[in-house]
């Protein structure tokens, strides 16, 4: 494995971890709107 | 009162019924039907849905991937209808305010007419793009020979055996097209992949950056970020080939790739739009049974109208083969109706002076006129329609489950796509380009887009539905289907559903010093108070041997007993055993002659005049010619009967035989019905209650499913899941078959809907390639999901063809 490899291996786990958090985490509606919509 | 309309914005019905005692109604919600453009999967409807849901002040959305509409309950006061449609548009996709008053036809219409441009939009940008895509393949090969001596081989599998096939015969045809430098080509087709992109596949370009912003995904974003990512790299590759050769790497582009995954894609959604457009071909067909055109007898003169001139009290001309064009009242002439369009009643129906006729039906024989009644929005034809439209944009139940899995698919088919990028580019064999990571990396993004799941469920729902209005059954909704196919037992009313529900008095038996005629005439006057179904057959019965009826000067009635009264002098106690007991009568010298009647079917009266019993009336209600045969086929779909009636255990045993119903409940009053279809749910079973939908009504609502039996003009059809145009039990049967046959077809479509992305995605990914060296390339993972799509909708469009029970 060559430094290219672990450069990849890096923005992999980087770009993964930015799509989950754009899309579940930083997508959620925070949790008091929610109960104030919901009631 | 307050006008309920006043308030309204447009096209906008509130939520419930009008306060009848006029108290203001409070926040009551309003209801808005958005027509939204340009939804293409499961995952674009859940997103509007999800936007409309989370806008302040909006209770509910629903909206509808197959009739391409949000219902919006919202609070007036706290955001107006435009604010709502420009959250729609704030996502990606069009809507507009629906206009105002808009009838069922015209909007089916108008959505029919909006469909079609779609589809020839998309047809056209689907083969301008496949065309583009050939050129792009042509001009490709060339580029690939250049950098083939560079040391890079082909990266696709598909470019590759098209290559081996294509390049020898394309020299000796377009020589020149070789002697064409590298550069040169390679910006001739960035140029025309930006053309393209531009203008047949912006809109996947525009929607995902939306989606993007609101922190949500769909299949524009697969398709964007698949066809984005080769685009950029190729562009690359032509802007600064340096960059790549420095490294080794040929500066290979990927042009024809994106071109033709997104003509793919274009012809994929195109045969889509026709396919959804066939399944709502039965609306068009009940849409299209209206005439444009009314002759009209005004001021005297026959006149031509159109259909909006017509105002209700005008008295409308019918000539025999023509077709209604409204509703009405027969006021003069007689003549044959056909209504099998509406009712799938095969004979014409006769009418005359003063019976109901529907817009839409065929005049037959002879030529009549008839009164206007109901128009436009209210009338059956536009009420029919917009039930059916309800029912084909409402979701089943299992189709949470497609949401809910495309809610969460498509990141995590982006992190998998980056997994097998990285997966590929480090391990990658000694030897294979690293652009390989690449390619596969696109193909899982391309093979993974969920459209096939989001239209397993509702392009079934929409079939069934349109199957069952062509049979006469009206299906109301998703949900109504899926219980409907769950139902193990079915409870028949007898009045009306199993039998005819005219019934006629056979038998009138006098004790003296009574006569005959003067028992019938005496429980005639009182009968005539009493809106029982009996009460109309003793008053006919007394009419028709010329008896004049009297005055009752008193009327109580008993529910489910009789009735009690006096006429002129005379005390009366009119009903069954029960009733004349407690009133202090012994039945007993006509009890063996009751008995004998009501072993034949026959519903029994006894009649007490001033205390003592003077006779009693038989009353007997024909078995409908379709019964027995109806009641057969129902048990062949392994289904109890039980048959529910207030009659007398012999009278109901006597009928039960005759049409063989297994299982008999009689001597129930009205309010029991309810009582018994509850113990039979908590058997636990799952009922389903056919009635006239009238009396039977909460019965009907308290069954799993409540299938009311109309002849078309009953609104009682607002308060069933199933209603069954004609007065045919058989149509039953055929519901409870169609139900069974769209949720088997529905689960085959989410099984074949997932099963292909879950073998689709390895197999792009690449586990296949150590093994047998097969690899997806990008271009056949875009023909795949066209593929799979246009399978979905056409295995749903089977339904059509169900044939009746």
């Amino acid at each position: 494995m060559n430094t290219d490899d672990v450069l990849v291996i890096l923005a992999g786990i980087v770009a993964v971890a930015a799509v989950n958090w754009w899309f579940f985490l930083a997508g959620r509606e925070p949790k008091a709107k929610r109960d104030a919509r919901r009631n | 009162m307050r006008d309920a309309t006043e308030a309204r914005p447009h096209g906008a019905v509130p939520g419930a019924r009008p306060d009848a005692a006029g108290a203001p109604a409070p926040a009551e919600p309003t209801r808005l039907t958005i027509p939204v453009s340009g939804m293409t999967c499961a995952a674009c409807q859940a997103r509007v849905q999800r936007v409309l849901q989370r806008t302040p002040g909006v209770q509910d959305a629903v909206v509808s991937l197959m009739t391409n509409t949000a219902t919006v309950h919202f609070d007036g006061a706290a955001i107006a209808p435009r604010e709502l449609v420009a959250r729609i548009r704030a996502t990606g996709y069009g809507a507009e305010l629906p206009r105002e008053e808009v009838g069922a036809l015209e909007a089916q219409q108008a959505l029919d007419d909006a469909r079609e441009r779609e589809f020839r939009e998309l047809r056209t940008k689907a083969l301008v793009t496949l065309v583009a895509g050939a050129i792009a393949m042509v001009v490709s090969m060339p580029l690939m020979e250049a950098h083939a001596h560079l040391g890079a081989g082909v990266i696709d599998p598909f470019m590759r055996w098209t290559t081996a096939w294509i390049s020898p015969a394309l020299r000796p045809v377009a020589p020149w097209l070789y002697g064409v430098p590298a550069p040169v080509l390679s910006y001739g087709l960035l140029l025309l992949t930006g053309g393209i992109m531009l203008w047949a596949g912006r809109h996947f370009y525009v929607r995902a950056w939306r989606a993007f912003r609101h922190h949500a995904a769909d299949m524009s974003t697969l398709i964007a970020v698949g066809t984005g990512a080769a685009f950029v790299y190729s562009a690359v590759a032509t802007l600064a080939p340096g960059s790549f050769l420095s490294r080794g790497v040929a500066p290979d582009v990927y042009y024809e790739a994106v071109i033709i995954i997104l003509g793919f894609i274009l012809l994929g959604n195109a045969f889509e739009a026709r396919a959804k457009g066939r399944t709502s071909a039965a609306l068009r067909k009940l849409v299209d049974l209206q005439p444009a055109t009314a002759l009209v007898l005004r001021d005297g003169r026959e006149q031509d109208l159109p259909l909006d001139a017509v105002a209700a009290g005008d008295l409308v001309l019918v000539r025999p083969g023509e077709r209604l064009p409204v509703d009405g009242e027969v006021e003069s002439g007689e003549s044959a109706v056909d209504e099998s369009m509406l009712t799938g009643e095969p004979f014409p129906v006769a009418k005359a002076a003063g019976a109901r006729v529907i817009g839409g039906t065929i005049n037959r024989t002879g030529a009549f006129r008839y009164r206007a009644t109901t128009l436009g929005a209210k009338s059956v034809l536009a009420q029919i329609v917009r039930l059916m439209r309800d029912a084909q944009g409402s979701r089943a139940p299992i189709q949470n489950l497609a949401d809910r899995v495309s809610a969460v698919f498509v990141p995590v088919v982006l992190s998998l796509a980056i997994a097998t990028f990285v997966v590929w580019y480090v391990f990658t064999p000694e030897g294979t380009p690293p652009l390989r990571a690449f390619a596969a990396s696109v193909a899982v993004l391309i093979i993974a887009c969920p459209c096939a799941m989001g239209l397993a469920v509702p392009t079934a729902v929409m079939v069934a539905t349109g199957r069952g209005a062509e049979l006469g059954i009206l299906l109301k909704g998703g949900e109504a289907l899926e219980r409907s196919a769950g139902i193990d037992t079915v409870v028949l009313d007898k009045t009306g559903t199993i039998t005819e529900g005219r019934p006629a008095v056979s038998d009138v038996e006098a004790l003296p010093p009574f006569t005959g005629d003067e028992v019938l005439a005496l429980v005639a006057s009182l009968e005539q108070s009493s809106e029982h179904p009996l009460a109309g057959a003793i008053v006919g019965a007394a009419r028709e041997r010329g008896l004049a009826a009297g005055l009752a000067t008193s009327f109580r009635s008993q529910p489910g007993k009789g009735i009690l009264g006096s006429v002129g002098q005379r005390a009366l106690v009119v009903g069954n055993d029960a009733l004349l007991r407690d009133s202090g009568v012994d039945v007993e010298p006509l009890a063996a002659r009751a008995a004998a009647l009501a072993a034949r079917a026959r519903t029994v009266v006894f009649v007490a005049i001033d205390g003592r019993l003077a006779g009693l009336l038989a009353v007997s209600d024909p078995v409908k010619a379709t019964s027995r045969d109806a009641i057969a086929r129902l048990h062949e779909l392994g289904l109890s009967v039980v048959m529910l009636t207030g009659d007398v255990e012999s009278s109901a045993q006597a009928i039960a035989r005759e049409v063989g119903v297994d299982r008999v409940v009689a001597g129930v009053l009205p309010a029991g019905k309810v009582d018994e279809i509850r113990r039979l749910q908590r058997e636990g079973r799952v009922v389903a209650m056919v009635g006239d939908g009238i009396n039977d009504a909460p019965a009907l609502a308290q069954a799993d499913v409540g299938v009311a039996m109309g002849t078309g003009t009953d609104i009682a059809i607002e308060a069933s899941d199933v209603t069954l145009l004609r007065g045919d039990l058989r149509r039953a049967a055929h519901a409870i078959l169609l139900a069974r046959r769209t949720m088997r077809l529905t689960r085959q479509n989410l099984f074949w809907a997932l099963i292909y992305n879950v073998l689709g995605i390895p197999i792009a990914a690449g586990v296949l390639y150590p093994a047998f060296g097969v690899l997806l390339s990008p271009i056949l993972a875009s023909a795949a999901m066209a593929f799979s799509s246009v399978s979905v909708v056409t295995n749903s469009l089977r339904l059509a063809r169900t044939r009746p029970a």
